[in-house]
Protein backbone atom coordinates (compact mmCIF):
# COMPACT_ATOMS: atom_id res chain seq x y z
CA UNK A 1 0.00 0.00 0.00
CA UNK A 2 1.18 3.90 -0.84
CA UNK A 3 0.99 5.80 1.80
CA UNK A 4 1.08 9.60 1.21
CA UNK A 5 2.16 12.29 3.97
CA UNK A 6 1.24 15.93 3.87
CA UNK A 7 2.58 18.21 6.73
CA UNK A 8 0.61 19.53 9.34
CA UNK A 9 1.36 21.03 12.45
CA UNK A 10 -0.53 19.10 15.65
CA UNK A 11 -1.74 20.82 18.37
CA UNK A 12 -0.38 18.82 21.07
CA UNK A 13 0.18 22.26 23.21
CA UNK A 14 3.98 21.68 22.36
CA UNK A 15 4.50 23.27 18.84
CA UNK A 16 4.99 20.25 17.17
CA UNK A 17 4.96 19.31 13.55
CA UNK A 18 3.45 16.40 11.92
CA UNK A 19 2.10 14.27 8.86
CA UNK A 20 -1.35 14.09 7.82
CA UNK A 21 -0.96 9.78 6.28
CA UNK A 22 -3.47 9.39 3.79
CA UNK A 23 -4.02 5.60 2.20
CA UNK A 24 -4.03 4.93 -1.75
CA UNK A 25 -7.62 6.25 -2.16
CA UNK A 26 -7.31 9.31 -0.10
CA UNK A 27 -8.51 8.52 3.05
CA UNK A 28 -6.99 10.13 5.97
CA UNK A 29 -5.69 6.91 8.01
CA UNK A 30 -3.17 8.59 10.62
CA UNK A 31 -2.21 12.06 12.10
CA UNK A 32 1.70 11.28 13.31
CA UNK A 33 3.86 13.95 15.70
CA UNK A 34 7.35 14.35 15.01
CA UNK A 35 7.89 14.48 19.21
CA UNK A 36 9.61 17.49 20.02
CA UNK A 37 12.91 17.77 22.73
CA UNK A 38 11.10 17.38 25.73
CA UNK A 39 10.73 13.37 25.77
CA UNK A 40 13.86 12.09 26.62
CA UNK A 41 14.79 9.00 25.03
CA UNK A 42 11.71 9.21 22.39
CA UNK A 43 12.28 12.93 21.71
CA UNK A 44 12.55 13.21 17.40
CA UNK A 45 10.51 10.35 17.46
CA UNK A 46 7.13 9.67 15.33
CA UNK A 47 4.59 8.84 17.09
CA UNK A 48 1.07 7.82 15.87
CA UNK A 49 -1.03 10.29 17.60
CA UNK A 50 -4.17 9.14 16.20
CA UNK A 51 -5.57 6.29 14.06
CA UNK A 52 -8.59 5.57 12.14
CA UNK A 53 -10.59 2.61 11.34
CA UNK A 54 -7.86 -0.45 11.96
CA UNK A 55 -5.38 2.06 12.85
CA UNK A 56 -7.80 2.91 15.50
CA UNK A 57 -7.81 2.36 19.39
CA UNK A 58 -5.85 2.40 22.14
CA UNK A 59 -2.19 1.92 20.44
CA UNK A 60 0.17 5.05 19.68
CA UNK A 61 3.54 3.19 19.09
CA UNK A 62 6.91 5.75 18.58
CA UNK A 63 8.67 5.26 15.69
CA UNK A 64 12.07 6.25 15.47
CA UNK A 65 12.10 7.18 12.06
CA UNK A 66 9.27 8.15 9.49
CA UNK A 67 10.13 5.32 7.50
CA UNK A 68 9.68 3.30 10.01
CA UNK A 69 6.26 4.58 10.85
CA UNK A 70 5.16 4.40 7.53
CA UNK A 71 6.25 0.91 6.80
CA UNK A 72 4.63 -0.05 10.24
CA UNK A 73 1.27 1.99 9.41
CA UNK A 74 1.38 0.46 5.59
CA UNK A 75 1.48 -3.13 7.06
CA UNK A 76 -1.29 -3.01 9.89
CA UNK A 77 -3.37 -1.62 6.80
CA UNK A 78 -2.76 -4.33 5.32
CA UNK A 79 -3.46 -6.99 7.91
CA UNK A 80 -6.77 -4.88 8.03
CA UNK A 81 -8.15 -6.56 4.80
CA UNK B 1 8.09 -21.26 69.32
CA UNK B 2 10.92 -20.11 67.57
CA UNK B 3 11.45 -21.27 63.31
CA UNK B 4 14.99 -21.03 62.25
CA UNK B 5 15.56 -18.87 59.22
CA UNK B 6 12.14 -16.87 59.92
CA UNK B 7 12.05 -13.48 62.17
CA UNK B 8 8.62 -12.30 62.99
CA UNK B 9 7.36 -8.66 62.17
CA UNK B 10 8.13 -6.83 65.31
CA UNK B 11 12.02 -6.12 65.07
CA UNK B 12 11.74 -4.42 61.36
CA UNK B 13 8.72 -2.51 61.53
CA UNK B 14 4.82 -2.65 61.96
CA UNK B 15 4.17 -1.25 58.50
CA UNK B 16 1.04 -3.77 58.40
CA UNK B 17 -0.20 -2.72 61.78
CA UNK B 18 -0.24 1.01 60.47
CA UNK B 19 -1.48 0.20 57.03
CA UNK B 20 -4.42 -1.87 58.77
CA UNK B 21 -4.39 1.02 62.13
CA UNK B 22 -5.49 3.49 59.26
CA UNK B 23 -8.84 1.58 58.08
CA UNK B 24 -9.59 -0.67 61.22
CA UNK B 25 -9.07 -0.19 64.57
CA UNK B 26 -6.86 -2.99 66.20
CA UNK B 27 -6.81 -4.08 70.42
CA UNK B 28 -3.59 -4.74 72.11
CA UNK B 29 -3.95 -8.32 71.90
CA UNK B 30 -4.70 -8.37 68.40
CA UNK B 31 -1.57 -6.26 67.45
CA UNK B 32 0.05 -8.10 69.40
CA UNK B 33 -0.81 -11.08 67.61
CA UNK B 34 0.20 -9.42 64.34
CA UNK B 35 3.60 -8.50 65.20
CA UNK B 36 4.25 -12.15 66.03
CA UNK B 37 3.42 -13.42 62.45
CA UNK B 38 6.23 -15.33 61.41
CA UNK B 39 7.28 -13.82 58.02
CA UNK B 40 10.73 -14.41 55.92
CA UNK B 41 11.96 -11.08 54.99
CA UNK B 42 13.79 -11.03 51.26
CA UNK B 43 15.13 -7.90 49.42
CA UNK B 44 14.39 -7.58 45.75
CA UNK B 45 15.55 -5.96 42.95
CA UNK B 46 13.35 -3.44 40.63
CA UNK B 47 11.16 -4.89 37.62
CA UNK B 48 11.72 -8.03 39.44
CA UNK B 49 8.16 -10.73 39.50
CA UNK B 50 7.19 -11.53 43.23
CA UNK B 51 4.99 -13.46 42.41
CA UNK B 52 3.63 -14.23 39.04
CA UNK B 53 -0.25 -15.26 36.94
CA UNK B 54 -0.84 -18.89 37.04
CA UNK B 55 1.27 -19.56 40.56
CA UNK B 56 -0.56 -21.12 43.89
CA UNK B 57 1.45 -19.67 46.40
CA UNK B 58 1.51 -21.08 50.06
CA UNK B 59 2.21 -17.43 51.29
CA UNK B 60 1.84 -13.67 51.39
CA UNK B 61 3.97 -10.78 50.89
CA UNK B 62 3.77 -7.30 52.61
CA UNK B 63 5.59 -4.61 51.09
CA UNK B 64 8.00 -2.87 53.23
CA UNK B 65 9.40 -0.68 51.82
CA UNK B 66 9.67 0.72 48.17
CA UNK B 67 6.72 0.22 45.49
CA UNK B 68 5.29 -2.87 43.65
CA UNK B 69 2.14 -2.85 40.92
CA UNK B 70 -0.15 -5.79 40.10
CA UNK B 71 -0.50 -6.39 36.84
CA UNK B 72 -1.49 -8.60 33.91
CA UNK B 73 -0.32 -8.81 30.33
CA UNK B 74 -2.49 -9.30 27.31
CA UNK B 75 -2.76 -11.90 24.39
CA UNK B 76 -0.71 -9.36 22.45
CA UNK B 77 1.93 -8.09 25.19
CA UNK B 78 0.58 -5.42 26.36
CA UNK B 79 1.07 -4.74 30.65
CA UNK B 80 -1.87 -2.98 32.39
CA UNK B 81 -0.79 -2.12 35.35
CA UNK B 82 -4.06 -2.56 37.72
CA UNK B 83 -2.83 -1.10 41.14
CA UNK B 84 0.15 0.35 42.54
CA UNK B 85 1.65 -0.97 46.34
CA UNK B 86 3.70 0.66 49.03
CA UNK B 87 4.97 -0.04 52.25
CA UNK B 88 2.17 -1.63 53.95
CA UNK B 89 0.67 -3.61 51.62
CA UNK B 90 -0.25 -7.06 51.01
CA UNK B 91 -1.25 -6.98 47.26
CA UNK B 92 -1.00 -10.85 46.91
CA UNK B 93 -3.41 -11.60 49.92
CA UNK B 94 -6.09 -12.87 47.64
CA UNK B 95 -4.04 -16.35 47.12
CA UNK B 96 -5.13 -17.05 50.63
CA UNK B 97 -8.29 -17.94 49.12
CA UNK B 98 -7.66 -18.07 45.76
CA UNK B 99 -5.78 -21.04 44.91
CA UNK B 100 -4.10 -19.85 41.58
CA UNK B 101 -3.35 -15.97 41.20
CA UNK B 102 -4.96 -14.23 38.37
CA UNK B 103 -2.73 -11.65 38.03
CA UNK B 104 0.79 -11.05 38.63
CA UNK B 105 3.08 -8.29 41.01
CA UNK B 106 6.21 -7.26 40.62
CA UNK B 107 8.55 -4.74 42.06
CA UNK B 108 9.41 -1.36 40.84
CA UNK B 109 11.53 -0.12 42.43
CA UNK B 110 13.96 -2.05 44.86
CA UNK B 111 11.60 -3.20 47.76
CA UNK B 112 11.90 -5.28 50.75
CA UNK B 113 9.01 -7.28 51.51
CA UNK B 114 8.47 -9.91 54.27
CA UNK B 115 6.50 -13.49 53.23
CA UNK B 116 4.23 -14.68 55.19
CA UNK B 117 2.77 -18.48 55.35
CA UNK B 118 -0.72 -18.71 54.51
CA UNK B 119 -0.82 -21.39 57.38
CA UNK B 120 0.36 -18.44 60.03
CA UNK B 121 -2.80 -16.26 58.62
CA UNK B 122 -5.12 -18.95 58.77
CA UNK B 123 -4.47 -19.40 61.94
CA UNK B 124 -4.44 -16.00 62.96
CA UNK B 125 -7.88 -15.21 61.60
CA UNK B 126 -9.08 -18.09 63.50
CA UNK B 127 -7.66 -16.95 66.63
CA UNK B 128 -8.26 -13.53 66.13
CA UNK B 129 -11.67 -13.01 64.01
CA UNK B 130 -11.62 -9.65 63.91
CA UNK B 131 -8.09 -9.37 62.20
CA UNK B 132 -10.12 -11.57 59.67
CA UNK B 133 -12.26 -8.62 59.62
CA UNK B 134 -9.94 -6.47 58.87
CA UNK B 135 -8.47 -8.39 56.23
CA UNK B 136 -11.99 -8.35 54.89
CA UNK B 137 -12.24 -5.17 54.91
CA UNK B 138 -9.14 -4.38 53.64
CA UNK B 139 -9.71 -6.42 50.31
CA UNK B 140 -13.02 -4.73 49.91
CA UNK B 141 -11.56 -1.28 50.12
CA UNK B 142 -9.06 -2.95 47.44
CA UNK B 143 -12.02 -3.64 45.36
CA UNK B 144 -12.86 -0.03 46.03
CA UNK B 145 -9.64 1.18 44.82
CA UNK B 146 -10.46 -0.92 41.60
CA UNK B 147 -13.93 0.54 40.88
CA UNK B 148 -12.29 4.04 41.16
CA UNK B 149 -9.77 2.69 38.80
CA UNK B 150 -12.65 1.38 36.90
CA UNK B 151 -14.53 4.29 36.47
CA UNK B 152 -10.86 7.00 35.57
CA UNK B 153 -9.76 4.88 32.78
CA UNK B 154 -13.19 4.66 31.43
CA UNK B 155 -14.70 7.88 31.66
CA UNK B 156 -12.34 10.74 33.09
CA UNK B 157 -10.30 12.64 30.56
CA UNK B 158 -6.10 12.10 30.81
CA UNK B 159 -5.58 14.94 32.68
CA UNK B 160 -7.73 14.01 35.36
CA UNK B 161 -6.70 10.55 34.97
CA UNK B 162 -3.37 11.41 36.03
CA UNK B 163 -4.43 14.12 39.09
CA UNK B 164 -6.82 11.66 40.11
CA UNK B 165 -3.76 8.63 40.69
CA UNK B 166 -1.69 11.43 42.11
CA UNK B 167 -4.08 12.11 44.89
CA UNK B 168 -4.90 8.68 45.75
CA UNK B 169 -1.28 8.28 45.74
CA UNK B 170 -0.66 10.87 48.01
CA UNK B 171 -3.05 9.88 50.47
CA UNK B 172 -1.74 6.45 50.23
CA UNK B 173 1.36 7.44 51.39
CA UNK B 174 0.56 9.83 53.41
CA UNK B 175 -1.27 7.11 55.49
CA UNK B 176 1.71 5.16 56.34
CA UNK B 177 3.56 7.99 57.23
CA UNK B 178 5.54 8.14 53.73
CA UNK B 179 4.33 11.88 53.06
CA UNK B 180 5.64 15.37 54.59
CA UNK B 181 3.22 17.75 53.87
CA UNK B 182 1.90 17.47 50.70
CA UNK B 183 5.45 16.32 49.10
CA UNK B 184 6.24 12.55 48.52
CA UNK B 185 8.59 10.11 46.67
CA UNK B 186 7.27 8.92 43.23
CA UNK B 187 9.57 6.58 41.54
CA UNK B 188 6.98 5.53 38.95
CA UNK B 189 8.22 6.25 35.36
CA UNK B 190 6.00 7.74 33.05
CA UNK B 191 5.48 4.94 31.17
CA UNK B 192 4.26 2.83 34.26
CA UNK B 193 1.74 5.62 34.81
CA UNK B 194 0.31 4.88 30.97
CA UNK B 195 0.22 1.65 31.69
CA UNK B 196 -1.90 2.15 34.95
CA UNK B 197 -4.11 4.31 32.89
CA UNK B 198 -4.01 3.33 29.47
CA UNK B 199 -2.07 6.16 28.46
CA UNK B 200 0.71 6.37 26.15
CA UNK B 201 4.14 7.54 27.42
CA UNK B 202 4.13 10.48 25.46
CA UNK B 203 0.62 11.16 26.10
CA UNK B 204 2.04 10.93 30.22
CA UNK B 205 4.90 13.11 29.18
CA UNK B 206 2.62 16.06 27.68
CA UNK B 207 0.34 16.04 31.04
CA UNK B 208 3.00 15.79 33.20
CA UNK B 209 4.32 19.02 31.78
CA UNK B 210 0.29 20.59 31.53
CA UNK B 211 0.22 19.85 35.59
CA UNK B 212 3.48 21.47 36.04
CA UNK B 213 2.90 24.27 33.84
CA UNK B 214 -0.23 24.85 35.20
CA UNK B 215 1.02 24.74 38.67
CA UNK B 216 -1.16 21.81 39.93
CA UNK B 217 2.26 19.88 40.65
CA UNK B 218 6.18 20.64 41.13
CA UNK B 219 8.98 17.66 40.74
CA UNK B 220 12.05 17.29 41.20
CA UNK B 221 13.82 14.33 40.32
CA UNK B 222 11.52 11.30 41.92
CA UNK B 223 10.29 14.27 44.58
CA UNK B 224 6.71 15.37 44.21
CA UNK B 225 5.24 18.45 45.94
CA UNK B 226 1.48 19.71 45.43
CA UNK B 227 1.57 23.04 46.39
CA UNK B 228 -2.36 23.42 46.22
CA UNK B 229 -3.78 20.42 47.24
CA UNK B 230 -7.68 21.80 46.71
CA UNK B 231 -7.18 22.52 43.20
CA UNK B 232 -5.43 18.95 42.60
CA UNK B 233 -8.01 17.49 43.69
CA UNK B 234 -10.45 19.24 41.96
CA UNK B 235 -8.66 18.51 38.53
CA UNK B 236 -8.73 15.23 39.24
CA UNK B 237 -11.91 15.15 40.65
CA UNK B 238 -10.65 13.25 43.37
CA UNK B 239 -12.94 12.06 46.53
CA UNK B 240 -11.38 10.27 49.10
CA UNK B 241 -14.46 8.26 50.01
CA UNK B 242 -13.22 5.10 48.20
CA UNK B 243 -10.19 4.83 50.26
CA UNK B 244 -12.26 4.44 53.45
CA UNK B 245 -9.57 5.53 55.86
CA UNK B 246 -10.86 5.74 59.58
CA UNK B 247 -8.24 8.78 60.45
CA UNK B 248 -8.67 12.26 59.33
CA UNK B 249 -5.99 11.24 56.90
CA UNK B 250 -8.58 10.80 54.68
CA UNK B 251 -9.12 14.77 54.11
CA UNK B 252 -5.40 15.44 53.67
Amino acid sequence: MTLRLQPVRVATGFEEEGMLVFDNEQRLVAVLTHLSDQYDAASGHWFVEAGFGRLGGKDHPTFADLQTAQTWLARTLAQGR
Amino acid sequence: MRNPGRKNLAPDCNLLIRKLESIFTLSDGERQALLSLPAQATALKENQDIVREGDSPSRSCVIVSGFACSYKVTGQGKRQIQGFYIAGDIPDLQSLHLRVLDNSVGTITPCRVWFIPHEALRDICDRYPRIGTAFWRKSLIDAAVFREWMTSIGQREAYSRIAHLLCELMVRLRAVGLAEGHSFDLPITQAEFGDALGLSAVHVNRIFQALRADGLIETKSARVNIPDWEKLKQAGDFDPTYLHLEQEQAAA
